[in-house]
């Protein structure tokens, strides 16, 4: 997860990690993490945060930009059984999926790779 | 059924999904960020989800039908590496006539199915998150973002520390090794990904270090847990 500012919109971080700033804290499906001083106005402050989600950063200075690690905070690489459908993913084409296509439907997601 | 190309180039995974021309959604995750979503870190792997959009089963090793180079016979006088990956590749446990069924029975059965885990069930059978495969992944989306944004030699450092701090997680090792390892103008990405200069790690080595073969994938546990 790849931010160029350690202040975002929460909508950014929202779309970007799947984490919600809300007044309760940093919420992911039915899981919330108190985060004191991560939402201020609307802005997400990157650092507070990952801190409270215990998401490793990484930033690498010559370019700019920080990465964030997937959140450590329940221990597990899901949070909760809430499918988190990335907007990131694009077809053949490059042209992006809308998994709200899908509702009702079950579904197996299979990855596979050309290597 | 969704398939997912953990490919940071789409122009990798395009001939391929052409070539099937498949009637169901062919996506391609150029950041990997299904990895950190869902878990995956071998290909073939997947996660079922039902009609609300609850995973029912965490990521697992996602075989339908059984290889063919389960059965190919190692040819005599081929090169000693050459010889020992396909020793690896024969000794890949095969579940996939038991992961058929299970999936078939959960495509009739739905909630009712015995694989169909609860929740709780698959937030707790999802592989656990530590420190170091967090760092890892964060290491593996800068490198992803600077190879497509600086140069490939802007990200091999941070791929270098992805692969150190998560062995397990053969998505990071593989796609970073066949960058190096396909020959210019190839068509298609190298498969071998065998001894080069630029990461310390290869397919087969690092497959002999796991313990080999039989501990390559995260498979999956199909006893009924109900």
């Amino acid at each position: 997860m790849i931010f160029s500012s350690l202040r975002v919109p929460a909508s950014e971080f929202a779309a970007t990690t799947g984490w919600e700033a809300k007044p309760q804290g940093m919420c992911r499906g039915e899981v919330c993490v108190p985060a004191p001083g991560a939402l201020d106005s609307g802005v997400v402050n990157v650092e507070v945060a990952a801190e409270r989600l215990g998401m490793p950063i990484v930033h690498d200075a010559d370019h700019g930009v920080w990465s964030l690690g997937a959140a450590m905070a329940m221990g597990r690489t899901l949070a909760t059984a809430v499918a988190q459908f990335p907007s990131s993913l694009i077809d053949a084409m490059g042209r992006g999926f809308d998994f709200a296509s899908l509702r009702g439907r079950r579904i197996i997601m299979i990855a596979w790779a050309s290597w | 059924m969704v398939t997912v190309a953990l490919d940071i180039d789409p122009a990798h995974a395009k001939p391929w999904i052409d070539a099937a021309s498949p009637t169901h959604p062919s996506l391609i995750d150029t950041t990997h960020c299904t990895n950190d979503l869902f878990g995956f870190i071998n290909v073939p792997m997947a996660v079922w989800i039902d009609e609300n959009g609850v995973l029912v089963r965490p990521a697992e090793q996602a075989s339908i039908e059984r290889s063919p180079a389960r059965d190919m016979q190692i040819p005599d006088g081929i090169p000693d590496r050459l010889k020992q990956m396909m020793t690896e590749v024969k000794s890949i446990p095969d579940d996939s006539a038991a992961y058929r069924a299970a999936l078939l029975d959960w495509v009739r059965n739905g909630s009712a199915s015995p694989y169909a885990m609860t929740p709780d069930e698959v937030v707790e059978a999802s592989r656990p998150m530590s420190h170091d495969s967090s760092l890892a992944g964060a290491c593996f989306a800068m490198g992803e973002h600077l190879n497509r944004t600086v140069g490939h030699d802007a990200a091999v450092p941070y791929w270098r520390r992805a692969h150190a701090l998560d062995p397990d997680n053969w998505t990071y090792k593989r796609q970073a090794w066949t960058l190096v390892t396909t020959p210019e103008g190839a068509t298609e990405n190298d498969l071998m990904q065998g001894p080069n200069d630029v990461y310390s790690g290869n397919w087969l080595d690092d497959v002999l270090a796991a313990g080999g073969g039989s501990n390559y994938y995260v498979r999956a546990k199909l006893e009924p847990p109900k």
